[in-house]
């Protein structure tokens, strides 16, 4: 562990020290140093710049106009809430919003950075929003989907760098016990290469490469009918083979195979060379060259009926290294604007699969700045949400006073001057329901010394997954933005299950409140909202549950406790991450 | 170099589902003011259009249906039949429906020149080739968007028996995406929790909307809006629950309708017809008969003939069918040759669509298929042509445009134009 930082402190000294040394010396020399002796770090550490400041630097740099609509940092409760959503993907309890909300420590906000970063449910959740991202929530197909997420929880839990992860899932072609899980994404996708190349390219590099399968982009000059073909390339030898002996599906290979190309455009204008083909290459890369072999010399096991083949040179073993790989900064770029966008509700380049140059990013230096540093850590995730989240950026408030006024344009998220209102995902939701009206504190209990965050899930997997189907859109094509159906408002307004919740229940919240003496109608209203807000209710709203209990005995308060849970779950306060 | 309507662009993807967001936003926002213009509203409520497909998943042969060629090589073993409509003959399996050929047209030069399911499927309900980059709605979408009245508080498209995506509505946003009716069962949850008082119920809902405003005050409200929205569409909902009672068909009913899924299917399309639904889709399975197809087409056409000719005469009776749009389809026809299994295989070179009802001139035939009903000798036309004919017919312009991302995207594909013999 001390290494590790150590080394870090390192790098970052190295990538300070000016613009003299590139990406590829730089890291060239971290296995280097790693494993030497690190003497000159220290002292010299202050005068490296965290990069939250950097973030606030540059954001507060091109605020200009709109400085006057800056909002205040947010209050300890919002800051609560949203940091325990966006890190660990619940609320937090009670008992944790009132000691937080107690804590007198100058430093408290660090504080619980760092404890939820090294939650387990830290792992839970992050490794849901990472399978999200790769998977699109596709359906089971040969590939065990537990496996597959234990793979992705236990990554994010031991923290590996997320060019490795993506290394290893493009590794993986699902022959090897070990990495089986991994192979998921391609056969997951059937190995289809349109789809695989199509995904790549959105999910990994920033751009949304559907329209150059045909033709050159015809809105985007940067994008070329070659950029798609170049990646198709890694994958066209690939195909899904079925091995009957072993009972196992695989990505297999063959040693032949090119992409061939042309644009319809041009076949339309008879002006066409023919069909075209490239090597493999990422962008606007080196072609990776091949070594070639004598005709029948090409397998390591030759290909034939009921039998894997196996080249002696595998192209898409190539595609792993050549995406993560230092030349394409696109993979940083890409990955720090995802980051970026799922913390802060926004992209630095808005849509995210639309990097290009006629699409500049907002903060264009902040956004190299964060590249630089992704490369710079090794793309060490945990520390750059921490960065993140560090921010003053992020810990604004979401209240600005402009949006009062009727007159006043709606403030441009793109300058993040306030907190941008994130629609809770759905797991979010779930677990931040759970949370509110009690249910996760039963199960809890009810586990004892085997509590555990796998342990709990088991027991909570199945609210998880009805609101994931509801809330989370068809496999392949998960919500991006906000939607509303009918069916899920139906659910929420008239489930059994909902309702289940906030029907008082030995150790639930409504239970909990209804403890409360009569007489003391003020503790009951601080309950509700410090357990389903994670804040203080203010007079006006105190007042209305002293009236709304006023008088009420027996089933009648236990209705009215469970109806103001309900209204409280169910506000768009609670709704958003906000 | 330009693409016109074939793909879209980056944001048009990426954007679609934002934009069914803020569309459910504005359509909410017209709900509002829409109460303000209680005579426009009152007009669209007089000419309000409605329509129901019949969707024969599978593939229905035209050669047993609506371009039989009996006493040919092709033509297998069924007759032709007289119809009320004078000179056109069908197939003698649909003798219900012979009796309301007055009231439907037929297109006998159909060729989309698709024998996937998938790919025909998304033809006939989009009216365009599928195209990487650019979903285009289905037309239960496209007509809830264009027909149903902004402040209806019934869903604009419902769909039984033949499943549904909420993918179809796509840049229309999820207020036009399928309700399925799964099961032919009404939705989940209409009805309150058992110890949920209506009162209670007004109640809550109310300290709920209380909640929110306070925290609304002071932020940016666009989805917030539509959030809240959403609730009083539920009740809303809740409150018409009664277009989801079938509980109540006559025993007469039942029993010209047929007592089985697809009767009984019918027999709510007309109920959800009666009650403002703008758009039904009613499927009915299976006709991929790769073998033995004259067998299943007599059982499936035993079922499909009575319901469908009852429906029509039903909705006619009720003085529905003027301003009711009745599109029978399927992804497509079969082949003419009869296999080794005594089957017949996928074709989309040579086959039939029937239509009815609004707009459409009854008893009327456009297109002509060869001798052996291998291929259109006259008035060929595909998708594109179809949906330009289903937008006329009630009364849309089909050459417009949608602008999903500022950018025009033909809603009827432009190098086609209507049928315009069959509409009235």
């Amino acid at each position: 562990m001390f290494r590790t930082n150590m080394r870090v402190n390192v790098l970052l000294l190295v990538m300070f020290l000016g613009n003299a040394l590139a990406e590829q010396p730089l890291l060239a020399e971290s296995s280097k140093i790693s494993d030497g002796p690190i003497v000159a770090a220290k002292p010299e550490r202050k005068s490296v710049k965290p990069l939250h400041k950097i973030i606030d630097e540059q954001i507060q740099a091109r605020y200009k106009d709109d400085s006057q609509y800056v909002s205040a940092l947010s209050g300890d409760s919002e800051f609560l809430r949203r940091v325990y959503l966006d890190l660990t993907g619940r609320i937090p309890s009670i008992t944790q919003t009132r000691e937080f909300l107690e804590d007198r420590r100058s430093d408290k906000r660090k504080i619980l950075v760092n404890q939820l970063l090294e939650s387990p449910e830290y792992a839970r959740y992050i490794s849901q929003q990472l399978d999200v991202m790769l998977m699109r929530r596709l359906k089971k197909k040969y590939i065990n989907v537990n496996t597959w997420e234990e793979f992705l929880r236990k990554s994010v839990a031991e923290n590996k760098p997320l060019d490795q992860i993506v290394r290893e899932i493009f590794a993986a072609d699902g022959s090897n016990k070990e990495t089986q899980a991994a192979a998921r994404f391609y056969l997951a996708r059937n190995g289809d290469v349109n789809e695989l190349t199509r995904d790549i390219g959105e999910i990994f590099l920033g751009a949304d490469l559907t329209c150059a399968q045909c033709h050159d982009h015809p809105d985007v000059n940067d994008w070329k009918q070659d950029h798609y073909y170049g990646l198709s390339a890694f994958l066209i030898r690939s195909f899904v083979f079925t091995d009957k002996k072993k009972k196992q599906t695989v990505f297999a290979e063959k040693a032949e195979g090119e992409v061939k190309f042309e644009s319809v455009f041009e076949v339309r204008d008879k002006t066409s060379k023919g069909p075209e083909t490239t090597l493999p290459v990422v962008f606007n890369g080196t072609a990776i060259s091949e070594p070639a072999f004598k005709k029948g010399e090409e397998y390591q096991v030759k290909p034939a009926k009921d039998v894997r083949p196996i080249p002696k040179y595998s192209r898409r073993a190539q595609l792993g290294i050549a995406i993560t790989s230092p030349q394409n900064r696109r993979f940083a770029r890409t990955m720090s604007n995802r980051l970026w966008a799922m913390i802060m509700g926004r992209g630095l380049v808005h849509p995210l699969n639309a990097d290009h140059s006629d699409n500049p990013p907002s903060h264009p230096e902040l956004l190299d700045s964060l590249t630089d540093q992704m490369i710079a850590h090794q793309f060490d995730l945990k520390w750059y949400l921490r960065e993140l989240v560090l921010s003053e950026t992020y810990q604004r408030s979401s209240v600005n006073d402009a949006f009062n006024q009727k007159d006043a344009k709606e403030l441009d998220e793109s300058q993040f001057t306030h907190a941008i209102m994130k629609p809770l995902t759905p797991e979010q939701f779930a677990w931040a329901v759970l949370q509110a009206t009690g249910f996760t504190d039963i199960y809890r209990k009810s586990l004892k010394e085997k509590l555990t965050e796998e342990t709990l899930r088991k027991k909570l997997v199945g609210y998880e997954k009805r609101f994931v189907s509801l809330f989370g859109g068809l496999p392949g094509k998960p919500v991006k933005e906000f939607e509303v159906t009918a069916d899920q408002i139906l659910y929420l307004s008239n489930d059994g299950a909902i309702q289940g919740f906030v029907t008082p229940r030995t150790g639930n919240t409504a239970d909990r409140v209804l403890k409360v003496p009569a007489d003391q109608s003020e503790k009951v209203a601080e309950e509700l909202y410090l357990s389903v807000l994670n804040r203080y209710p203010d007079q006006v709203e105190t007042e209305e549950v002293i009236t709304l209990l006023q008088g009420k005995a027996g089933t009648k308060r236990s209705q009215t406790v469970s109806d103001v849970i309900w209204a409280l779950v169910m506000s768009s306060e609670f709704r958003f991450n906000h | 170099m330009r693409c016109h309507y074939a793909c879209g662009t980056h944001e048009s993807l990426t954007r679609r589902s934002f934009l069914g967001g803020t569309t459910a936003g504005a359509l909410s926002m017209l709900g509002f003011s829409g109460m303000t213009q209680v005579q426009a509203a009152k007009k669209l409520s007089t000419q309000q259009k409605q329509v129901v497909v019949f969707w024969l998943s599978g593939g229905v042969s035209q050669l047993e249906t609506w371009d039989p060629k009996p006493g040919t090589e092709t033509g297998g073993p069924f007759l032709a039949i007289p119809t009320s409509a004078p000179g056109v003959h069908i197939s003698e399996r649909l003798p219900y429906t012979a009796q309301q050929m007055h009231h439907l047209a037929l297109v006998r030069g159909v060729n989309t020149k698709e024998n996937d399911h998938g790919k025909g499927n998304y033809i006939m309900q989009t009216g365009r080739k599928k195209q990487p980059g650019f979903a285009f709605p289905y037309l239960g979408s496209t007509f809830s968007s264009h027909l149903a009245p902004p402040d209806s508080p019934l869903p604009g498209y419902i769909s039984i028996g033949v499943g549904g995506s909420s993918t179809e509505s796509t840049f229309l946003g999820p207020r036009h995406a399928p309700l399925v009716l799964s099961g032919g069962k009404a939705p989940n949850n209409l009805e309150l929790p058992k110890s949920m008082e209506p009162e209670r119920d007004v109640l809550r809902r109310k300290l709920r909307h209380k909640i929110s405003q306070r925290f609304e005050q002071k932020r940016k409200t666009a989805h917030t809006e539509v959030y809240n929205e959403s609730f009083d569409q539920a009740a809303a909902l809740m409150a018409r629950r009664d277009i989801f009672d079938f509980s109540s068909f006559s025993d007469k009913d039942i029993e010209r309708y047929g007592k089985h899924d697809f009767g009984r299917h019918c027999l709510m399309a007309r109920q959800l017809i009666e009650k403002g639904v703008t758009f039904v889709k009613v499927g009915h399975t299976n006709y991929d008969t790769h073998s033995e197809n004259f067998n299943f087409h007599i059982e499936q056409l035993g079922e499909f003939d009575k319901p469908f000719a009852t429906f029509i005469s039903d909705l006619s009776d009720r003085g529905l069918l003027e301003h009711t749009l009745i599109i029978c389809m399927c992804e497509f026809g079969r082949t003419p040759r009869i296999n080794s299994r005594v089957g017949r295989d996928h074709w989309g070179t040579a086959w039939s669509v029937a239509l009815g009802g609004a707009g459409i001139k009854g008893g009327a035939v456009s297109g002509k298929t060869n001798e052996t009903g291998t291929k259109v000798i006259d008035r060929e036309v595909n998708g594109g042509h179809l949906f330009h004919t289903y937008y006329q017919a009630v009364g849309l312009d089909s050459t417009e445009e949608f602008y999903p991302n500022g950018q025009p995207i033909a809603k009827a594909d432009p190098k086609a134009e209507p049928i315009k013999e069959i509409l009235a």
